[in-house]
């Protein structure tokens, strides 16, 4: 079909005619196009096709690429063949076209390097490596996602865990964050009974815990109280109550929509494992949460009564319950509830009193 | 962050991929990759190859800090890592001697090292544990500032070809055991050795490169050496020995190497070829050698000058030489035998391949002048000879032009370029 001699019969006989010999290549779309030999042998996959299956040499027996070699790609795959298998080309040349044969949008360049990977094309594979990690390198993480289309679809826990090796259970720090919360509104109920000198206690101790609550997204010691030493690193999408006395109010936090916990947004462990997805939300481990939970840190129960421990011990397992029960029935039954009982997480102002936090973005 | 419209262009890449990526990324880049999805979460803990240096960690003036959070650094991602790791690198002048290193040696040990790179700061020198000797599979060793001392079981690394050890205290009769110990070496590179008297029995080697205070060279079987560079230092000692020693030194060290290409001497490797029994006329062509480097060579010194012009003539198929002077020779105690470069007509030989001279730190004494000489009439294929006078010598500048312009030149082509700065 490609004949580079158009010449006059008489002139035949003088100069010889060169006849190319073509190679038939089929891409995954069913097109099938015909290259010259020695561009198509540059691949060393093609070249393996010919001489072990023979193929390739005709139209009916086109050699059928990989299904990652779409036809737009597999052109530039052969002008880059074309140029590197010419030989007598310096160093330099082959330098400068490379770098301007790479230049393309980032989605070309990945299915390129997808496509000469598929075709065993080393020296583009590496140029086109050395592409992509130059994209990369010096980008956050922001932009690469948007650069690649990636989901934003890990935990703030897990964007952590890799680089801090978060050691902790996030069940006990939930058990921690319940025990917590509970034994507050039981000092609450206590100060209301009687008026002693350790109200004032009492009191420092609650505005410390609401501090480094609302501290905590600082990457600071999330311990709500003083004797917790062990260390929670919450993210700025957290959503932080707090009570007007609070001055330390970080608003470099986002509000979560859902109507959200007081100190604890315990509700954010909830939402894990719920199909609406929360990209804010903790481990999803949290959601397994069963009845038996092996309580490490001892001496958050210091200051109470058995009492009072019983009926901590009554709503945690309640708490438990509920966190093993599906979202949505939970969410109603919570909504539900009302002051009656307070699962609620709820927001403490200075006189005690709870009110139910359901506005957002509210001190 | 919500989803993008478009499908995900690069998660789904091969790992081999995904891995020839990462590694071209600084590796804390390549590990903060892991919160951009979940796919991406584990993809750099399987990485073959782990490159460390002081970019890892930010940078403050205090050492102290820096080498703990390096160190912590380090540990934290092999403690993540998964699967062989094919190449370690630790390259920072931060890194100090501690017992850190001993344990990322052991847990390299465990997981297939090939290459092990390790640069130590200024500070204690680090003895290498002996977790290293039991890498069998090593290919690459590259020690900065350690102490080797291998066991006396230690009957080498049948895998490695690449040795490069600057500034390790090592004994003598070790460094040569491991040296002839491991069959495979290629290149071998030692510098900053004391008063080392090297022997080297490397069938397979390709690469040699030696800088130090060396008293004896012998290259005894390394039939295959293609590139050699020695830089030479001088302690009286050595000079000393120099004096006494009564062997051959350039039939010692270049008396096995047919297959050269390259050679590449520094400093005092000229005077430590003429040392010894004149060659004679041996029967010595390097048919490949085609670069010729020889620096501080002293052309006041009559057999210095004779072992380059027997180097040169040995060479047919030369093409590019290099000379420089040496600057600060003592003055000549013998008056120069002036006859010797008319003696040595063009005739003699023709360096039919020649095409690059460069002549630097030239004083302009008289015999500089006639190798000048020697070499125009010679080169009938010569194409540039570059001059570059000592510094020290400026009013000598004219004197070396009015002769030289007088020389006679055997090919048409050459350019002379004479660099005054």
């Amino acid at each position: 079909m490609h004949c580079h001699c158009q010449m006059s019969e008489g002139a035949m006989a003088v100069v010889k005619p060169e006849m190319k010999s073509y190679i038939w290549l089929q891409t995954v779309d069913g097109s099938i196009q015909q290259v010259e030999e020695e561009v198509a042998m540059f691949c060393p996959m093609i070249c393996r096709e010919i001489l072990q299956t023979g193929m390739g040499s005709s139209k009916n027996y086109a050699i059928s690429l990989p299904q990652r070699v779409n036809p737009a790609i597999l052109g530039l795959i052969l002008d880059y063949c074309r140029f590197h298998q010419t030989p007598g080309r310096s160093i330099k040349e082959r330098k400068t076209f490379d770098e301007k044969f790479i230049r393309m949008d980032t989605k070309r360049l990945c299915e390129l390097t997808s496509a000469a990977d598929g075709l065993q094309l080393k020296p583009l594979v590496d140029l086109t490596s050395r592409a992509l990690a130059r994209i990369i390198e010096g980008k956050t993480p922001e932009e690469i996602r948007e650069t690649f289309h990636l989901p934003d679809d890990l935990t703030e826990e897990e964007k952590l865990e890799p680089l801090r090796n978060i050691t902790d259970d996030p069940r006990i720090r939930l058990l921690n964050r319940l025990y917590a919360r509970k034994r507050k509104e039981l000092k609450e109920r206590q100060k209301l009974k009687n008026v002693e000198v350790e109200e004032e206690r009492v009191d420092e101790r609650s505005v410390d815990d609401l501090l480094s609550f609302i501290n905590g997204g600082d990457g600071d010691s999330k311990g709500t109280r003083t004797k917790n030493k062990k260390k929670h690193r919450r993210r700025k999408e957290q959503n932080k109550d707090s009570s007007s006395n609070n001055s330390n109010w970080n608003h470099n936090k986002e509000f979560d929509p859902l109507p959200l916990a007081g100190q604890n947004g315990d509700l954010n462990d909830i939402f894990v494992g719920s199909p609406s997805r929360n990209p804010k939300s903790q481990d999803s481990t949290a959601a397994n949460f069963s009845s038996k939970i092996e309580f490490v840190d001892g001496d958050i129960d210091d200051d109470l009564d058995p009492a009072m421990k019983e009926e901590l011990d009554r709503e945690v397992e309640d708490f438990a319950r509920r966190l093993n029960s599906d979202w949505p029935e939970r969410m109603q039954e919570i909504l539900s509830l009302g002051q009656e009982r307070r699962p609620v997480p709820i927001s403490m102002n200075d006189n005690g009193s709870a009110s139910r936090y359901t506005s957002l973005g509210q001190r | 962050m919500g989803d993008f419209s478009g499908a995900d262009l690069i998660s789904d890449l091969p790992q081999s991929i995904i891995e020839s990526i990462l590694t071209r990324l600084p590796i804390r880049d390549a590990i903060r990759m892991s919160i951009l999805s979940s796919k991406w979460r584990y993809k750099w803990t399987t990485l073959t190859q782990l490159v460390f240096d002081e970019k890892c960690v930010t940078l403050t003036n205090d050492g102290a800090a820096v080498l703990k959070s390096l160190l912590n650094f380090i540990t934290r991602v092999l403690f993540l890592h998964q699967g062989p790791i094919h190449k370690f690198q630790v390259w920072t002048s931060y890194l100090q001697s501690c017992p850190d290193i001993d344990q990322w040696i052991l847990f390299l040990s465990r997981n297939d090292i090939k290459e092990l790179a390790l640069e130590l700061g200024e500070g204690e020198w680090f003895r290498v544990p002996s977790c290293l000797y039991k890498c069998k599979k090593l290919t690459r060793l590259e020690l900065f500032r350690c102490e080797l001392e291998p066991p006396l079981t230690f009957k080498g690394f049948v895998s490695l070809k690449s040795l490069n050890l600057h500034q390790v205290l090592v004994a003598p009769d070790v460094i040569e055991n491991i040296i002839c110990s491991c069959p495979l070496l290629e290149s071998l590179s030692l510098s900053y050795f004391d008063s080392l008297a090297l022997n080297i029995r490397a069938p397979n080697l390709k690469y040699l490169y030696l800088e130090g205070e060396f008293k004896d060279i012998w290259l005894e079987d390394t039939p295959l050496l293609v590139d050699m560079s020695v830089a030479m230092y001088m302690t009286d000692d050595i000079a000393e020995h120099f004096e006494q020693s009564s062997s051959c030194n350039f039939v010692k060290c270049l008396g096995g190497v047919p297959q050269l290409e390259r050679l590449s001497g520094h400093i005092y490797f000229s005077k430590y070829l003429s040392i010894g029994n004149d060659p004679g006329i041996l029967p010595l062509t390097y048919n490949h050698l085609k670069t010729i480097e020889l620096n501080q060579v002293s052309f006041e010194d009559m057999k210095e000058i004779l072992v380059v012009l027997y180097l040169i003539t040995s060479s047919p198929n030369l093409v590019e030489l290099q000379i420089s002077g040496s600057s600060n020779t003592p003055a000549a105690t013998d008056v120069p035998d002036l006859e010797f470069w008319e003696k040595k007509g063009p005739s003699d030989c023709l360096f039919k391949r020649l095409k690059v001279v460069k002549i630097t730190d030239m004083s302009g004494v008289t015999h500089e002048m006639g190798f000048m000489k020697f070499l125009l009439g010679s080169s009938p294929v010569l194409e540039v000879m570059s001059i570059t006078p000592c510094v020290y010598v400026l009013e000598a500048q004219l004197n070396i032009l009015i002769e030289l312009v007088r020389f006679r030149r055997a090919s048409s082509q050459a350019e002379i370029v004479f660099c005054s700065d």
